[in-house]
């Protein structure tokens, strides 16, 4: 068992920008992450995509830095940098040699204040037909590559925020106008909506007065945030969607509504999912793998959400010649029994064994590091969570697992997700209840 | 509201990769260690130097297959027990076999280091191969076959390959082995080939991380310190360069009817670390063409044209002679336009290249080092690549003191000694020298590319599986 302790120190500036500095001088180099509380779960119908395609928005130049500028300045510094858009959030992030923090934050400081002043119909319209190829190669020209998007799809309500991608539509990105830009960095780009978090060669009071030279000018913003939704509850009954096409085996899907993240309700669900289907010693993998063999691989993951919801899934790939219905209902078999008995000791001191390694690695570099913080100050509140995750895995119970498992992985409310193989003769795409 | 002033940068001290400790274990495993000071996951890293070519011809795949059954089971243990027993030590491990060789991964953190060290032990010297395990190991290597084929990347990779080196090379065919081969390979083989090259001598192997408070050499002769040797020499890197294909130099196009896009590789013969003029310029040129959104490639395809999400290209070193090679994804409807700009733009390194680029690219990979080499197993990665190419990470160092006196006269020779040897740029063909791998719609495609005039097009289809 390895203490983390890891040093926080946080201040937020008079404009509500909160500043978080982790020091670490292992490295000459400082970890600089923004993440700032808009995601795809803030965009309106017919917009699905813009959070995601802003952000691309966000490199083609500001009031004082030229289209691309971002990149190339700070690359030819030594900074590995890149964004991302995610339901919950946005990030922006760089690491950088200790000498050239000052600049990074000043560029950072320029796009996230005067984004607009530099933003062209024409930028707009090229990072459109860049988020449309990166629509194409992720998720429309690969093998299951929209597995994903329908169980979100299934899984939440059509009213929900979950229930669309980040990615979008391609009718949704034709859609988006320069107006749209304008409104939406206006509605959520301040401040007051962003974390900051440096971790690195630096001393939290050197952290706290470059922020404040460089963000403190930054006004900010009246927000308008709808409080966030109920928890919702587990669906009521199975829903399944079959997708029947040219895809090299079978694959099965089997997705739950959890609770949202880091409550000790989802502690103890990834607990659960772990123990059926994540770790290499899984129930699912004993079941399906190596005794029934009709699968060649399982895994199972949770994905933590903010917005009333979170997400859990079993994933399967069906040997050939195997009986996709038998092994869901072997999966079925499988949690079923986990919520009659619980996981035993040796299970649960395997996922606190796996977890601690996998997370002090995430934890290893600064800049996983770094987000890590970003994203519990903004989402969660509490950026200490890099510190105590493990000991709070480590206080879930085989009771709390197996009374967890029984609330939301009961198997009456799940929903399945199936790509199957269109030469193993089955019926027509379609959706049924 | 004023805006604050643009900050000056002060530049960064010259750094040197980590230093490290070497023993000499009498059975011929040579240690190296990494004290990197709070990296609490130690990574461990082992770098066998076994050859593909060693594996019978009519069972390619068996050195993966054995790697993958390595941890399914021991003289002691089920393979579910063993499983088991690394997941209640939080002990990560992975094997897996490459061109340089046969590569063990094992993570843990710090304070379970030395029952790791036994677990690698039984890993090593005590796997049972039991039947079901390698049976199960052929199964999903056949399924992960069909996964490959449907994949357009790794058939664009696969297509590649077949095109750029010789049909008798073993690099010709797919690391992992083909369906005809996998499918026959026995217990039997993967005990054999286990027995007969996993052996101690001339392996490497490196512990990085927080060592304070262990004896990581003591720990490490105690658990393989008895691992047989083998009864022989072996050298610790392999040595022999692939033979390419004498038509290397042609268009293949892998046909995926109704694709919304192509993807495609293009690739060229590169050198490999001890070529003449040094290494140093080459990551700088793979940099300038296509290592960022900003080079040449992307500037046109992906931020003037809107055709990608990006292409990337780079030289990958073997341990005799070396790949240029550069791949991604563009707009179906785009691919004759992109496939001509992206030829075209690869070529212009001929035209030589600017000040400017050649210094983004020195910074960005000079300063970018110390940052990239910050954690154990970004070190320990490193080292067991450097070893099994015959080197230590004092290449590293030495590389980067050599990349700081980069110039735009040294690349233009880089380039020039490349393009030569690569045939780039000779006779009246653009295309020439140049191996180009595409998946996509070749019935849309396929005459607007032959008009391109690049070299011979041929359409490879896909029996349905």
């Amino acid at each position: 068992m390895t203490a983390i302790s890891y040093p926080l120190v946080e201040r937020t500036l008079a404009n509500g920008l909160r500043v978080i500095v982790s020091e670490d001088h292992a490295a000459p180099n400082v970890a600089v992450n923004l993440w700032v509380g808009v995601g795809s779960r803030h965009e309106s119908p017919g917009r699905t995509g813009f959070a995601h395609l802003f952000e691309h928005l966000m490199f083609q130049g500001s009031r004082n830095v030229k289209s691309g500028e971002h990149f190339s300045a700070l690359m030819d510094e030594g900074a590995r940098l890149n964004a991302t858009t995610w339901f919950d959030r946005t990030n922006y992030f760089e690491t950088v040699p200790t000498g050239a923090l000052e600049l990074a934050l000043w560029l950072e400081a320029d796009r996230h204040g005067h984004l607009l002043d530099a933003v062209t119909q024409e930028n707009l319209d090229n990072q459109r037909d860049v988020v449309k190829e990166e629509k194409r190669q992720r998720y429309d020209n690969v093998p299951y590559g929209t597995a994903l998007i329908d169980i979100y799809a299934t899984v939440f309500p059509e009213d929900h925020p979950y229930h669309h991608p980040t990615i979008g539509s391609m009718e949704d990105l034709d859609a988006a106008t320069l107006d749209d830009v304008h409104d939406f960095f206006r509605a959520h780009y301040a401040p007051n909506n962003t974390v900051l978090t440096l971790v690195g060669d630096i001393t939290p009071e050197e952290g706290f007065a470059a922020a404040e030279k460089y963000f403190g000018p930054l006004a900010a913003i009246p927000l308008q945030n709808r409080p966030r939704h109920a928890q919702l509850p587990p669906m009521d009954g199975p829903v399944r969607v079959d997708r029947v096409g040219d895809v090299p085996n079978d694959r099965l899907y089997v997705a739950f509504r959890l609770p949202v993240d880091t409550t000790p309700d989802y502690l103890a669900c990834q607990v659960a999912v772990d123990v059926l289907g994540g770790l290499a010693s899984s129930r699912l993998m004993h079941r399906l793998v190596r005794t029934d063999e009709t699968a060649v691989a399982v895994g199972g993951w949770t994905m933590g959400l903010v917005d009333g919801v979170g997400l859990g899934a079993f994933t399967v790939d069906v040997s050939s010649g195997a009986d996709a219905d038998e092994v869901e209902q072997a999966l079925c078999e499988e949690i079923s029994r986990f919520i009659a008995e619980g996981p035993d000791e040796a299970e649960l001191e395997s996922v606190i064994a796996d977890t601690e390694r996998s997370w002090l690695s995430a934890l290893a570099s600064i800049e996983e590091r770094a987000d890590h913080i970003s994203h519990h100050a903004l989402l969660t509140g509490d950026p200490d969570y890099v510190n105590t995750f493990v000991d709070r895995l480590r206080q879930v119970g085989a009771d709390d697992a197996r009374a967890a498992a029984a609330a939301w992985l009961d198997p009456g409310s799940r929903a399945v997700v199936r790509y199957l193989s269109d030469s193993s003769g089955r019926g027509e795409e379609g959706e049924a209840a | 509201m004023t805006d604050v002033a643009r900050p000056v940068v002060a530049p960064p001290a010259p750094w040197d990769f980590p230093v490290a400790q070497t023993h000499d274990l009498p059975n011929g495993l040579r240690l190296l260690t990494y004290d990197v000071p709070g990296q609490y996951v130690l990574s461990l890293r082992l770098g066998l130097p076994i050859s593909l070519r060693d594996e019978p011809r009519e069972r390619e795949g068996v050195a993966t297959i054995m790697a993958r059954s390595l941890d399914e089971g021991t003289e002691r243990w089920s393979a579910e027990e063993f499983a088991r027993l690394l997941e209640r030590k939080g002990v990560s491990f992975g094997a897996g076999m490459a061109d340089s060789g046969l590569s063990l991964d094992l993570d843990v953190v710090k304070g379970n280091l030395e029952p790791a060290l036994d677990l690698l032990r039984q890993i090593l010297t005590e796997p049972a191969f039991p039947q079901t395990e390698v049976a199960r190991q052929v199964r999903t290597r056949l399924a992960e076959i069909d996964q490959e084929r449907a994949v357009p990347s790794a058939r664009a990779g696969l297509e590649f390959v077949r095109t750029f080196y010789a049909a008798q090379d073993r690099s010709s065919r797919p690391t992992g082995g083909s369906r005809d081969t996998v499918a026959q390979i026995t217990r039997d083989d993967v005990t054999q080939f286990h027995a007969d090259h996993v052996v101690a001598a001339g392996v490497t192997m490196v512990v990085a991380g927080d060592l304070a408070g262990l004896d990581v050499p003591a720990l490490v002769d105690s658990a393989l310190g008895g691992w047989s040797s083998g009864g022989r020499e072996r050298d610790r890197h392999l040595d022999r360069p692939a033979t390419l294909a004498a038509d290397r130099s042609r268009i293949v196009l892998v046909s995926r009817p109704g694709s919304v896009q192509t993807e495609l590789v293009v690739g060229a013969p590169g050198p490999d670390r001890s070529v003449e003029g040094g290494w140093a310029p080459y990551p700088v040129l793979g940099f300038v063409l296509g290592g960022s959104p900003t080079a040449r490639i992307d500037a046109v395809l992906r931020e003037e044209k809107g055709y990608t999400y990006g292409i990337r290209s780079s030289f990958r070193p073997r341990r005799a002679g070396g790949l240029f090679l550069t791949s991604g994804s563009v707009r179906s409807d785009s691919t004759p336009e992109s496939l001509h700009l992206l030829v075209e733009i690869l070529g212009s390194g001929s035209e030589g290249f600017s000040d400017k680029e050649i210094r983004s690219g020195v910074d960005f990979i000079s300063k970018t080092a110390p940052g990239r080499y910050a954690t154990a197993d970004a070190i320990a990665d490193e080292a067991v690549s450097m070893a099994l190419d015959g080197r230590t990470t004092e290449f590293v160092t030495s590389n980067l003191r050599d990349l700081r006196t980069v110039d735009a006269a040294r690349v233009d020779a880089a380039y020039a000694r490349f393009a030569e040897r690569a045939g780039i740029g000779a006779g009246p063909r653009p295309g020439a020298g140049w191996t180009i791998a595409l998946v996509g719609d070749a019935e849309a495609h396929l005459d607007a590319i032959s008009a391109l005039g690049l070299g011979d097009v041929t359409v490879v289809r896909d029996e349905h599986a």
